[in-house]
């Protein structure tokens, strides 16, 4: 998904431990877990649940598996593009939904104006419940990577003046 | 008076997360410790809402459900929404953080001010 | 149709998403997608000016469900009136920044964001509504602040973040004291719930202060004002020139609204103590802030504490609960958005010219940089309230408020906060013009042979215009009461 490489021979200021255990565990739960975001993103018409409980699960799944198998391969695995796309489509699903009912003649997010039953309107519903979603999980998952890419390069930075037997100061 | 604890438990709760994480934020020199207690201050506001709409026996607001009190959705959507908002101010205040633990070396509110002066 | 006020919210919040795919593949589309969206924003606002003229207030339902059920959306001219500020003051911030600085696209991003919250305050019509959005301009805000890339402007977002909202959450917390004790929301139907509920009850009572406090911490009132100095000192000239004149106009705002179409007159005659806690925080405000101001050298800062102190001056005008000082105080937050926005372009121009903010470094500015230095003190004496100006209008109201409703003690602390605007922009004007410059060989020698650094066209222009507008609209002002005059009449009767 992205073509940047992770330089072996760079010294990362962070412990990760591959812990066989932890691997394993994870690649088994992290399908069914995100599978029950989806399940709680699609019931929020229903039952308890809905958008923005769903995104926070499906982001929980990708942590998980930052967690597992270590940040930065994770954040390069699900790069930058695939975090914005998700925020954009899911906020421009929301806002063209409420635009359309307006266009139909009805107000801003009313449903009825679609001219459909009951069931139509609870699928109208469940779709902005995905995107909402959406930009949930996209927000969450890309400020946790971005966090952490910030932190690694403090780290870096460390590194290198050490080195370089300087003192620690701001760098900006 | 015990008779009050025992049935209004939830709002002394309530008392007790507001004045924990205002404390939190005013008395703690850490910054992550402030935005903890931040965190702490409006989970316990979230408490309030939610006891405020429980009903003893109450059924969710669907007409299958049957007869029965039924549970008002407003306070349960109004602090889903409030945690939403806390969440992505949580976010804002940690990637802050991130970038005056960069640019300062420190976490410190008291060596943070020292350092603000001394610039 | 008034759907337009609906689509005054969802088009910036739609316009917002764009700069960040778009950003990716055309390195200036930040700026033009923020200014288009601007421009339709405005239009929707000249649009919604005429549907008031036609219908009178309008009001919309979002989602078609009624009210008080569902969330209502309000529009009179006053609200109409600020939601066109901010889409000039953001076309006129666009503007000032063009060939400032590189901004990324979470720049141009945030400020749609920060334009759609605005929005949002002036026409929900919803408490609760109101929070969400006050939330969404806090957001923006702390993010506008940090863009700066010096240390300090991290460590003033973040102070700004954690008074900012814990004043937000007990603005939720006063929300719902008042939701539990009568079961609504919406704006309208409140008024006439607590009444029924009766007014001296505890609840609505700490309903109240609640409220008022954590809409106060937003207003930056004293003593709830610290995050305000930091927060505009150090944040880039054209996110204070909006910030400045939009983000506090908005809560100033939302405690008129409260107080008046939630809270009606009735409360205040029945608990009297309530606003004359408010008023007395105000008063306080209108002293220590110029008091403040007249301390400072930084000049960004002395307009931040002078922010302080004119919010004050609104806020009395609210609290005294009188026909004549509530209009007052409305002219007064529209003249002092003009005013301030025009104050920060100037100093962020005359600062490329001097190398500083400090008040030493404008010595003798007035011959390197007359246009500005002329605008500078035509919005300063704005300010402090020569006539015709807006801010004499402003003030002349309230102070004839007070003294009809019997309040001696605002009208005399209105009156001395003039002389106290006068003093700290006087030390201003006279260095500007008045002292000899002492550092021009230094910058002629530490640039290389280079001429004087220029100002952009853009900013000379936008001060000129700005300062033209705070003088003619006091004198278009009579207009904007007639129009506004019943409005305010409904809320006191």
């Amino acid at each position: 998904m992205s073509t940047e490489e992770i330089d072996p021979t760079k010294e990362v200021n962070r412990i990760y431990v591959e812990s066989t255990i932890i691997m394993t565990t994870v690649r088994l739960v992290v399908p069914f877990v995100f599978a029950y975001g989806l399940f709680v993103m699609f019931h929020g018409a229903d039952s308890a649940g809905g958008g923005f409980q769903g995104g926070v699960i499906v982001a929980a799944s990708i942590l998980l598996v930052g967690f597992a198998f270590g940040i930065d391969a994770t954040r390069i695995w699900i790069s930058e593009l695939l975090t914005r796309m998700a925020i954009v489509t899911g906020g421009t699903i929301f806002v063209l939904i409420g635009i359309g009912s307006v266009l139909n003649g009805g107000a801003f997010l009313d449903y009825s104006a679609y001219g459909l039953d009951k069931t139509g309107i609870k699928y109208i519903i469940e779709i902005i419940e995905l995107a909402i979603g959406a930009i949930v999980s996209g927000v969450l998952i890309g400020l946790f990577f971005t966090l952490a890419k910030g932190d690694m390069r403090s780290g870096e930075d460390e590194q290198k003046s050490a080195e370089s037997g300087q003192d620690q100061e701001a760098t900006s | 008076m015990l008779e009050l604890i025992g049935t209004h438990y939830s709002y002394f709760a309530y008392v007790a997360l507001v004045g924990i994480g205002l404390y939190a934020v005013i008395e703690s020199s850490n910054l992550v410790k402030k935005l903890i207690g931040l965190n702490i201050f409006q989970v316990g506001i979230f408490l309030f809402f939610i006891t405020g709409g429980y009903i003893t026996g109450g059924v969710p607001p669907r007409v299958a459900e049957g007869g029965g009190p039924y549970v008002s959705p407003l306070p349960q959507v109004l602090i889903l929404t409030a945690i939403v908002v806390g969440v992505s101010l949580t976010a804002v205040g940690l990637a802050l953080i991130v970038r005056i633990y960069e640019e300062y070396g420190t976490l410190d509110e008291k060596v943070l001010s020292e350092a603000q002066i001394n610039e | 149709m008034s759907e337009t006020l609906a689509l005054l919210v969802a088009l910036p919040v739609l316009t917002a998403l764009v700069p960040v795919v778009l950003g990716r593949i055309w390195q200036r589309a930040g700026w033009t997608v923020a200014f288009v969206g601007t421009v339709l924003h405005l239009a929707l606002v000249v649009q919604l000016a005429r549907a008031i003229r036609v219908e009178g207030t309008v009001s919309y339902a979002v989602g078609n469900f009624a009210p008080p059920i569902g969330i209502e959306l309000v529009g009179d001219w006053i609200s109409a009136t600020l939601v066109g500020l901010v889409s000039i003051i953001t076309l006129i911030v666009l503007i000032f920044e063009r060939d400032r600085n590189d901004s990324s696209d979470a720049f141009y991003s945030e400020l749609l964001l920060l334009t759609a919250g605005l929005s949002g305050i002036f026409v929900t019509g919803d408490l609760f509504n109101l929070y969400v959005f006050l939330e969404i301009t806090g957001l923006a805000t702390y993010a506008l602040v940090a863009t700066n890339p010096s240390p300090r402007a991290a460590v003033a977002s973040l102070k700004y973040l954690l008074v900012g909202t814990i004043g937000a959450s007990l603005y939720l917390l006063g929300v719902g004291y008042l939701y539990i004790s009568t079961g609504t929301l919406n704006m309208a139907d409140l008024s006439q719930q607590l009444a029924e509920v009766g007014y001296t009850s505890p609840l609505i009572l700490t309903g109240f202060v609640l409220i008022m406090i954590g809409l106060g911490v937003k207003t930056a009132l004293f003593p709830l004002h610290t995050w305000q100095p930091d927060a505009y000192t150090e944040s880039s000239d054209s996110v204070t020139v909006h910030i400045a004149a939009l983000v506090s106009t908005a809560a100033a705002y939302a405690i008129f609204r409260v107080t008046f179409a939630v809270f009606t007159p009735s409360f205040a005659s029945a608990v009297p103590v309530a606003l004359d806690a408010l008023t007395i925080a105000a008063l306080l405000s209108i002293i220590l802030g110029s008091v403040f101001a007249i301390m400072q050298t930084n000049l960004k800062r002395m307009l931040a504490y002078s922010s302080v102190s004119q919010f004050g001056l609104v806020i009395v005008g609210v609290s005294v609960i009188n026909e004549t000082a509530l209009v007052g105080s409305l002219v007064h937050l529209v003249g002092h958005a003009v005013m301030k926005a025009g104050l920060f372009i100037a100093i962020g121009g005359l600062s490329i010219v001097a190398g500083g903010y400090e008040l030493e470094d404008m010595r003798g500015i007035a011959q390197r940089a007359p246009i500005l230095s002329a605008g500078f003190a035509v919005l300063a004496f704005a300010l402090v309230g020569v006539p015709p100006a807006v801010g004499f209008v402003g003030k002349w109201n309230i102070v004839l408020g007070a003294i009809n409703s019997g309040d001696w003690i605002v009208a005399v602390v209105v009156v001395t906060s003039t002389l106290l605007t006068l003093a700290y922009f006087a030390r201003v004007i006279e260095r500007m013009y008045f002292n000899s410059p002492i550092n021009i060989d230094q910058t002629a020698a530490t640039d290389g042979g280079q001429a004087r650094p220029s100002v952009p066209f853009q900013t000379r222009a936008l001060v000129s215009i700005l300062a033209f507008a705070s003088v003619s609209f006091g004198l278009v002002a009579i207009q904007f009461i007639a129009a506004i005059t019943p409005i305010v009449g409904g809320y006191l009767t």
